[in-house]
């Protein structure tokens, strides 16, 4: 924990402008928008006493818009504002390398603006970094629907050690997929498909779907996870997850919001609670992976393909309970006073 | 949506690329002083679009005929997806008189009303007449759409915006695509846009913007047929920005110095050996397929070649004809 505390920064550029805004209603979270949360964040950063914060590169507009308001007398109460230099693919690349530095930097915790898929690559590479997460895509179950400026106070008072990260942080569960030798992980669902098109990567129709495995089922939730939920609410910090086949032959019905207006009848065949560290072998022969709702992998007759449940996720920083703890224990008092 | 047929994709794009390349072999052949562009058998600029073979191929796979497409200055890959005769429009780049326009456009005028193909080379100039298009069809009571292609750098035009607002005033049958090749010739986006993606002006406009990354055709595909059959059953307009890739110059003679090092990593982000290996490896295409899809592209593209050497130039007594303007 360094002294003033600094905080790395993941916006993802491209999330919410997928085929969900033409098929469903999912709505534009544009460049500008993403910009103000990320000002409003650094607000809030700053208020915690986070003296620097590292954020990734991008071409989506994200660094450049941040780089041009820190030089704007709007941006004079942010953190020391530093970009990674990395080379930029424009895929999820550079955010698993932003992330890679970030940890190499020491980084006191990371904010995530993204979807569930952003989310997952930040998940992959941050070790025991504390996370925190803001929804900027279209179908999240996994980082919610909170005000920024928030976050960053939240944020910026577990990377200060103002509030103890081992209070303020919980473990997320993770779905583990081994694909012969290779490893993936989902922080939500893992979803099998027939077939082998990956098309655009988001999901909308649950025809293709034929295995189904979640982390946690909220009913309130958006998305393939709502099936679950629909069925059988599983909790974030429950040490079980789900596994739905769907029908046909079909034993119940759900309707559940798959993305945004749309709702969808889902036929279900079995649905069973998934155990922790036990490796299951999915049933189709070959098809498509869907890791958080984005067809990702395919695999061919031959390869085994296995989904395990673990306690491998990230340990993400609960904001409301940060927050909470802040207020009842004087630190929200003390950092008024130092004001 | 159409299905998807893979075969049929990847047909496509190569048989736009072997035609540009071989306009591109064409053109230089002859063009000596190699700086004046009137000279050869090619008169005028060169616009090839090797690299954006996935847009148009993706998009064009959904249409039907009587559906239109306006191209851009960029627009010999929209115009074979779309179905336009290959001597024809051979002809017109040759600048002969059984062209498009009787050997008086060139390549950035191919008018070919039959399959309501236009191109043109003022920047945005096609968006007004694709919603001109897409109103006429609304008010035939058909379910044809209208296709509004430009660059990135076309989006800063005022004709984008004010298209784009009479479309969502209007609930027209029109698609705005917008290939962002990275370069608006040799200016990034970020020198001269102040939205990243023009997915986000979409929504100032009301109606839905997309971006597809990776210059990927089925992803192109996938978009392309939801956003065209919005505009077929009544939902109105959309816009698609395609990530595509600039494979060549601006224009023939270009020497790109301005792309530095994104120039070295241009033939790995080639789209279609990447489409082959993916066929290949979904065992739907195999290496005599892939010889024998680019030997029959290279057949048509000598005969459409042909064609127009053979064919006779416009006699000087018709300058004055078959011109409006």
């Amino acid at each position: 924990m360094s002294a003033g505390g600094v905080v790395g920064v993941i916006a993802n550029p491209a999330s919410a402008r997928d085929i969900r805004r033409l098929v469903a209603s999912g709505a534009a979270v544009t460049t500008n928008h993403k910009l103000n949360m990320l000002s409003r964040l650094l607000a809030g950063l700053s208020a915690a006493g986070v003296d620097r914060v590292i954020s990734m590169s991008d071409m989506g507009g994200i660094s450049a818009g941040l780089a041009a308001t820190s030089s704007k007398p709007s941006g004079a109460g942010w953190p020391k504002l530093e970009f990674i230099d990395h080379p930029i693919t424009q895929t999820a690349s550079d955010t698993a390398v932003a992330v890679e530095e970030m940890v190499a930097r020491e980084v006191d915790a990371i904010v995530v603006l993204g979807g569930d898929g952003t989310n997952r690559v930040v998940a992959g590479f941050c070790g025991p970094v504390p996370v925190a997460s803001i929804s900027t895509g279209t179908n999240n179950a996994f980082p919610g629907v909170i005000e920024p400026t928030v976050v960053g106070l939240a944020t910026g008072l577990v990377a200060t050690g103002r509030v103890d990260p081992a209070a303020a942080t919980r473990r997320c569960k993770a779905l583990l997929v081994q694909v012969g030798s290779a490893t993936e992980r989902a922080l939500v669902d893992v979803a099998i498909l027939s077939g082998n098109e990956v098309g655009s990567g988001a999901i909308w129709e649950s025809a293709a779907i034929g295995e189904l495995f979640l982390t946690f089922a909220e009913p309130q939730a958006i998305g393939l996870s709502s099936i679950g939920g629909h069925l059988r609410p599983v909790c974030r910090d429950e040490p079980t997850g789900l596994h739905i086949r769907l029908g046909p032959p079909a034993v119940h019905r759900v309707r559940v919001p798959l993305a945004p207006g749309l709702l969808s009848d889902i036929d279900i065949a079995q649905l069973a609670e998934l155990g922790l560290d036990q490796a299951i072998q999915v049933n189709a022969p070959s098809g498509v992976i869907a890791l958080d709702g984005e067809r990702v992998l395919r695999f061919a007759h031959g390869e085994t393909v296995t989904v395990m449940l673990s306690w491998d996720g990230p340990l993400a920083i609960d904001v409301a309970r940060t927050m909470q703890i802040a207020a009842t224990s004087g630190v929200l008092d003390e950092l008024a006073q130092q004001a | 949506m159409s299905q998807m047929n893979r075969l049929d994709l990847y047909k496509a794009m190569v048989r736009i690329r072997q035609y540009e390349s071989r306009i591109l072999q064409e053109y230089h052949a002859d063009k000596k002083p190699a700086w004046d562009i009137g000279a050869g058998l090619i008169p005028g600029e060169m616009h090839l679009a090797a690299g954006q073979e996935p847009s148009a191929v993706g998009v064009c796979a959904h249409l039907k005929k009587g559906d239109a497409i306006t191209a851009p200055h960029r627009p010999h890959h929209f115009a074979l997806a779309h179905g336009v005769d290959m001597n024809k429009m051979t002809a017109e780049i040759y600048g002969r008189d059984t062209g498009l326009c009787r050997g008086k456009g060139g390549h950035m005028h191919l008018f070919d009303p039959e399959n309501h193909f236009s191109c043109s080379g003022i920047i945005a100039e096609g968006y007004p007449v694709a919603c001109g298009q897409a109103f006429a069809f609304k008010r035939k009571g058909t379910d044809h759409v209208a296709i509004a292609v430009a660059g990135e750098g076309a989006a800063n035009q005022g004709a984008f915006h004010e298209s784009l607002n009479l479309a969502a005033l209007w609930n027209l049958p029109v698609v705005f695509i917008i290939e962002d090749n990275d370069w608006a010739i040799s200016v990034p986006r970020s020198h001269s846009t102040a939205n990243a993606s023009n997915a986000d002006r979409a929504a100032g406009y009301g109606m839905p913007g997309v971006r597809v990354e990776n210059n990927d055709v089925e992803a192109v595909f996938e978009a392309a047929g939801a956003a065209i059959e919005r505009a077929r059953t009544g939902d109105g307009p959309s816009l698609i920005e395609i990530h595509t890739l600039r494979l060549w110059g601006h224009f023939e003679g270009d020497a790109q110095a301005y792309r530095g090092a994104e120039l070295e990593t241009v033939d790995e982000r080639d789209p279609i050996p990447r489409y082959a290996e993916l066929l290949k490896e979904l065992g739907e295409l195999t290496d005599d397929q892939i010889s024998s899809i680019a030997a029959e592209a290279d057949a048509e593209v000598d005969a459409a070649i042909q064609f127009a050497i053979s064919s006779p130039e416009p006699a000087p007594a018709d300058a004055l004809n078959h011109v409006f303007a």
